[in-house]
């Protein structure tokens, strides 16, 4: 039973000179200028910057949901601008995780419906023993049977969390996955999210508002009008905010 | 209000678009209806106007049986009436004329027309005041063996003057030399009958009178009215004591046979308006489910309106008024298409012989109003109860995430459903088997729909799911998901459901009934018949009549093979005081040839004064063997018959049958054509046998075929078929409709579900598996209403079939196949087109999909 993931190479993400610009002309905006980024794996990379300064752009780009203009993305030693549509659903199906802000479940399925969704899509049966694992760190057991109209929304989330996990990705993106929610069911979410990157070595990349929920992470990046601004390792909510006053952000 | 009227239908094109196609297709069907119609009635009044154009007055027989379709049955005058009328003074001239069965046989020996208009000899008239062919090629006919045909005969057999043409008649076919070729006034053929002009003398023998006209037409001196020469002639009439005529004036004649005419088609265009307005009903669901989706879709919008201060009304008002512009615009392109499709459709009937002269349409204004109106206030009804939901919206809805969609009131939809249920059940039964006829049938098979589709929304889930467990065991989770999907809103699959299920249970119903009939005819041929071989006449003979000279019965009965064989005619007759049709057959011979399975008396010395009934005519007007019911015959008038024979089985007998000399003796010698010869080989001669000694008399008959049992019952089955495809053809349209339906709520859904499926997409399902969701989905909703159409069906094809027991519906049948073929054809037209808002939903961008923030 494998409980960890076996690294390839180091990096589980990377992103080489990715530029995103939406529009042309005068209403063109460069969303991501010619940024660098590296995002080791079993860590937990958080990122950070003002309204605007092109997170989800960047999120987005690197799990193959958008398209760069220029530059490349490689998760592990794939370089996704060379795929096809097709080949890169099946990235994200077997290889990818995703944690959203909200909206993150059909409602027409339940909660373990909803946990072993991509299995179900590429028509895997689901390793039973990692299943309960993760059921288990987030204490869903007792609502399996659920619809997400009968769950609180952190509930949801943990769903969300669990639905990543299941497929066992290289890595986990998740964009302000506790923007929604009271600061209790936050730190719950942060805490699972924390726990599979030290307990089953699981890569992830997070975007947040919030100094505290940044500092459940290894490292976090700081973006200003898409470009990497700067970077702060181990960091507690105090430095990260110190930080951010110095951007001018939030 | 009006600008949020008009922002709601912008930024809802395709919805809308989608909707206003369901009335477009119904309104353009009406359109289409009503201008064909005014279009060959205009046709056949100026054609109408043409024939009697120098008539002034007819004179006619005062005994008549009328017909449906203006076929009045009228007896023959004696041609000594001609020289009666010339005694008036202000008579210039009187022609009688009569008008048996003619029909040509071309060169391959085929027989020309005969399936539709009619075919018909007449006598040349002389007179160029009566007589409204004109020769384009040739002379008159001037012998007995002479012939003149319109100009559409002789193109259908390639004929040219000088030609020898074997005409058949009622009497042993002849050949005739063609001497000239004919246009009937401008066109080539009389609406597409065939007509052979003989001489006088000649038309008198083929008609097998002697001295006899139907009807004798009235040139007035120069200067004197119509009424007045009309009247002179009745003055000469009665002054002799001759009282059993008629006089008309030319335009009174004209004006019966154009009404004639209108009766006809009036029953026409009736059946098509039923057909389109089938379609329009069904129509209406997909209308009201598209403005309900679309109302519930904006219901924060409406929240918000309510929450700035727009009253009630102004909300109700900016939803109705979207459906009136939908309606207009959606009705004016309905009868533009209608006019655009009668155009097709006369060029159509032109191209398979039905000539309607004159290069356009006649466009009534009674045609597009009607068109508009039914379209838009169709449209209107269909918005008002989503008009109503949205103006019952509270204003805090804009603000707070109240749940918006209204709980399903199961009582009041159970208590309104059944009400509505049971009003139909008994206004069908009223119909079916009271005497209230077929528009409660209809308006209660109607309702009983209505009923279902109120109650189902009730049902609507746990149906959806049990169609999509197959689905969940055969696709995995995208089986699963569109099984969620099909059964997540109920009201939306029931109404979409409910347009398929009209569609459906009419078609369904058809289905049945053919099938019953077939099974019916089926078995009667099977038990009934002991015929070893049937003539039959080719084509069925139209409406203008035609059949089979009585000399080929007589010939086949004179063979040494054959032991037993009749004729059977039919004719028109009132039977006390209500018109029916009877059959004549000989009395000795029919024993052999069909069981009756008779319960009194024998038909086998059924005398010419006696009368054979059926157990059903028997026990409804209350008549026991030896008692006399009064017929009325054209030729004769008045005559008592007594009930000789009563018999059980009238599936292809018929309630009333009287003695073939009885025939002769009641209609009029041009009426004596037989429809069929049931034949019984003697024993010991063999089906090959037979058939050699029959065969070469049937070959001179070219518009007769010989078949043997199983041969005749496919024909018959045949028959009955052609009726079916017909009726699945005009409700094809209703089958469209409901499919469009099918993909309007699926278009509505995925826009509303843009999210979702936007997750689905990010979470690694492929482009492939949402389409394939999607068709799921649509496939399980259309057989959630083909289901219920089929139950539905089910039960009108056994009622109506019941009903009609007595006359001869004894068999159901359920058409298992043919039903099971239907579910199956449903289902994968849906799988196929719901790839339209499939492809819709696998191409949305997933980004937008799920940028929710
Ligand atoms: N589809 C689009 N078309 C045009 N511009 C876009 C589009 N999506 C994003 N942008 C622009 O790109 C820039 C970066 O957007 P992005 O959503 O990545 O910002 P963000 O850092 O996630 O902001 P937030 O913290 O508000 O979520 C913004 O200026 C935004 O306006
Ligand atoms: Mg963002």
């Amino acid at each position: 039973m494998t409980t960890t993931i076996p690294p390839t190479t180091t990096l589980a993400a990377r992103a080489v000179g990715a530029s995103k610009i939406y529009g042309t002309g005068d209403t063109a905006v460069r969303a991501l200028d010619a940024i660098n980024v590296e995002f080791p794996r079993a860590q937990y990379t958080a990122i950070m910057g003002p309204s605007g300064s092109g997170k989800s752009t960047l999120l987005h780009c690197l799990a193959g949901l958008d398209t760069l203009t220029s530059g490349h993305v490689y998760l592990g030693d794939i370089d996704l601008s060379t795929l096809s549509d097709k080949e890169v659903t099946r990235i994200r199906r077997d290889r990818v995780g995703f944690v959203f802000q909200t909206f993150n479940l059909l409602p027409t399925l339940t909660a373990i419906e909803n946990i072993t969704l991509p299995l179900a899509l590429a028509g895997h049966k689901p390793d039973q023993a990692w299943l309960d694992r993760i059921i288990d760190t987030v204490s869903l057991r007792d609502r399996l049977e659920h619809r997400p109209s009968e769950l609180s929304g952190g509930q949801q989330q943990r769903v969300a969390v669990a639905r990543a996990l299941v497929t066992k990705p290289e890595i986990i993106f998740a964009d302000e996955p506790t923007g929604n929610l009271d600061s209790r069911s936050s730190a719950e979410i942060l805490g699972f999210l924390q726990r599979a990157v030290e307990e089953f070595g699981q890569t992830i990349v997070m975007v947040t508002h919030d100094p505290i929920s940044a500092s459940y992470s290894n490292r976090v990046v700081f973006l200003a009008d898409g470009h990497i601004v700067d970077e702060l390792l181990d960091p507690t909510a105090d430095a990260v905010l110190g930080k951010m006053r110095n951007l001018g952000g939030e | 209000m009006w600008k949020v009227t008009r922002k709601g239908l912008a930024a809802h094109k395709l919805r809308f678009v989608l909707t206003a196609l369901a009335v477009v297709l119904g309104v353009s069907f009406i359109c289409g209806t009503l201008v064909l119609t005014a279009t060959i009635q205009k046709t056949f009044d100026d054609l109408f106007a043409d024939i009697n154009r120098g008539t002034d007055a007819a004179v006619r027989s005062a005994n008549v049986i009328k017909g449906d379709f203006g076929n009045d049955q009228r007896a023959n005058v004696p041609a000594s009436l001609v020289t009666e009328v010339l005694k008036t003074p202000t008579v210039e001239a009187a022609v009688g004329n009569i008008q048996p069965y003619a029909q040509a046989v071309d060169k391959n020996g085929k027989a020309i027309g005969g399936n539709g208009p009619p075919t018909f000899g007449l006598g040349w008239d002389p007179n160029p005041k009566l007589n409204q062919f004109h020769l384009v090629v040739g002379r008159p006919p001037q012998a007995d063996d002479e012939i003149v045909v319109d100009k559409g005969t002789a193109d259908k057999g390639h004929f040219t003057v000088g030609d020898e043409v074997t005409i058949l008649t009622t009497k042993v076919p002849k050949k005739y030399k063609l001497v000239g070729i004919a246009k009937f006034g401008t066109v080539d053929s009389l609406a597409g009958a065939s007509i052979v002009l003989f001489t006088p003398h000649e038309v008198q023998r083929i008609a097998g009178v002697n001295n006899e006209f139907s009807q004798i037409s009235v040139v007035a001196k120069p200067g004197v009215s119509q009424t007045q020469v009309a009247e002179d002639i009745r003055k000469t009439l009665v002054a002799d004591g001759q009282t059993q005529y008629q006089v008309i004036t030319g335009k009174a004649l004209t004006k019966e046979n154009q009404d004639a005419v209108h009766k006809a088609l009036g029953f026409i265009s009736t059946a098509l308006l039923v057909f389109a307005f089938v379609a329009l009903i069904v129509g209406m669901f997909i209308i009201y489910n598209t403005f309900s989706i679309v109302v519930a879709q904006r219901m924060r919008e409406m929240a918000l309106l309510r929450a700035i201060g727009a009253s009630k009304r102004q909300v109700l008002g900016s939803v109705i008024g979207e459906a009136v512009v939908v309606g207009v615009l959606a009705s004016a392109i309905g009868v533009a298409a209608g006019i655009g499709l009668s155009i097709g459709l006369k060029a159509v009937m032109n191209a398979v012989g039905f000539q309607i002269p004159g290069s356009g349409v006649v466009l009534r204004p009674n045609a597009v109003i009607i068109g508009l109106l039914v379209g838009t206030i169709v449209t209107i009804i269909s918005a008002v109860v989503p008009a109503r939901q949205a103006a019952r919206v509270p204003p805090i809805a804009a603000m707070r995430a109240v749940a918006l969609e209204r709980p399903i009131n199961r009582f009041r939809r159970l208590a309104i459903g059944g009400v509505i249920l049971a009003l139909g059940l008994l206004t069908l039964f009223l119909g079916l088997f009271g005497s209230s006829g077929i528009s409660f049938v209809g308006l209660g098979a109607l309702l009983m729909l209505v009923g279902v589709f109120v109650v189902s929304p009730l049902f609507a889930r746990q149906l959806a799911r049990v169609i999509g467990v197959p689905l969940t065991k055969f696709r995995g989770i995208v089986g699963s998901l569109s099984r969620e999907n099909a059964a997540r809103n109920p009201r939306r699959t029931a109404t979409t459901g409910a347009a398929v299920m009209i569609a459906v249970s009419l078609v369904g119903f058809i289905t049945i009934f053919a099938a019953s009939a077939n099974a019916s005819i089926g078995s009667a041929i099977d038990q009934q018949l002991k015929t070893d071989y049937i003539v039959t006449l080719k084509g069925g003979g139209g409406p203008g009549g035609g059949g089979l000279s009585p000399e080929l019965a007589k010939k086949i009965s004179g063979l040494p093979q054959v032991a037993a064989s009749t004729p059977i005619r039919l004719g028109a007759a009132e039977i006390g005081g209500s018109k029916t049709f009877l059959a004549a057959a000989d009395p000795e011979a029919i024993p052999q040839l069909y069981d009756f399975n008779g319960v009194a008396g024998s038909i086998a010395n059924l005398a010419p004064n006696e009368i054979a009934i059926s157990t059903r005519k028997a026990s409804s007007k209350h008549l026991k063997l030896d008692d006399v019911v009064s017929a009325r015959f054209v030729q004769t008038g008045l005559v008592p018959l007594q009930v000789g024979f009563i018999y059980r089985n009238n599936t292809l007998a018929g309630d009333y049958i009287i003695s073939l000399a009885s025939f002769e003796r009641n209609f009029p010698p041009q009426d004596q054509l037989d429809t069929q010869i049931f034949v019984k080989l003697k024993p010991g001669v063999s089906p090959v046998q037979g058939r050699a000694a029959i065969e070469p008399l049937v070959a001179q008959y070219p518009n007769s075929a010989l078949k043997d049992n199983a041969q005749y019952k496919a024909d018959q089955k045949k028959q009955v078929n052609q009726v079916l495809v017909l009726v699945y053809v005009l409700l094809f349209l209703a089958v469209i409709i409901a499919f469009i339906g099918i993909v309007n709520t699926m278009t509505l859904s995925i826009y509303e579900r843009t999210q979702e499926i936007g997750l689905l997409r990010a979470v690694g399902s492929s482009r492939r598996q949402v389409r394939s969701m999607v068709r799921w989905e649509a496939a399980i909703i259309a057989l959630f209403g083909t289901l219920l159409g089929i139950a539905m069906a089910l039960f009108f094809g056994w009622a109506v079939v019941r009903a009609l027991h007595d006359q001869g519906f004894t068999k159901f049948s359920a058409a298992p196949f043919s039903l099971v073929f239907i579910v199956v054809i449903t289902g994968l037209a849906t799988l196929v087109w719901a790839s339209l808002p499939a492809r819709r939903a696998s191409r949305l961008d997933v980004l937008k999909a799920i940028d929710q923030n």
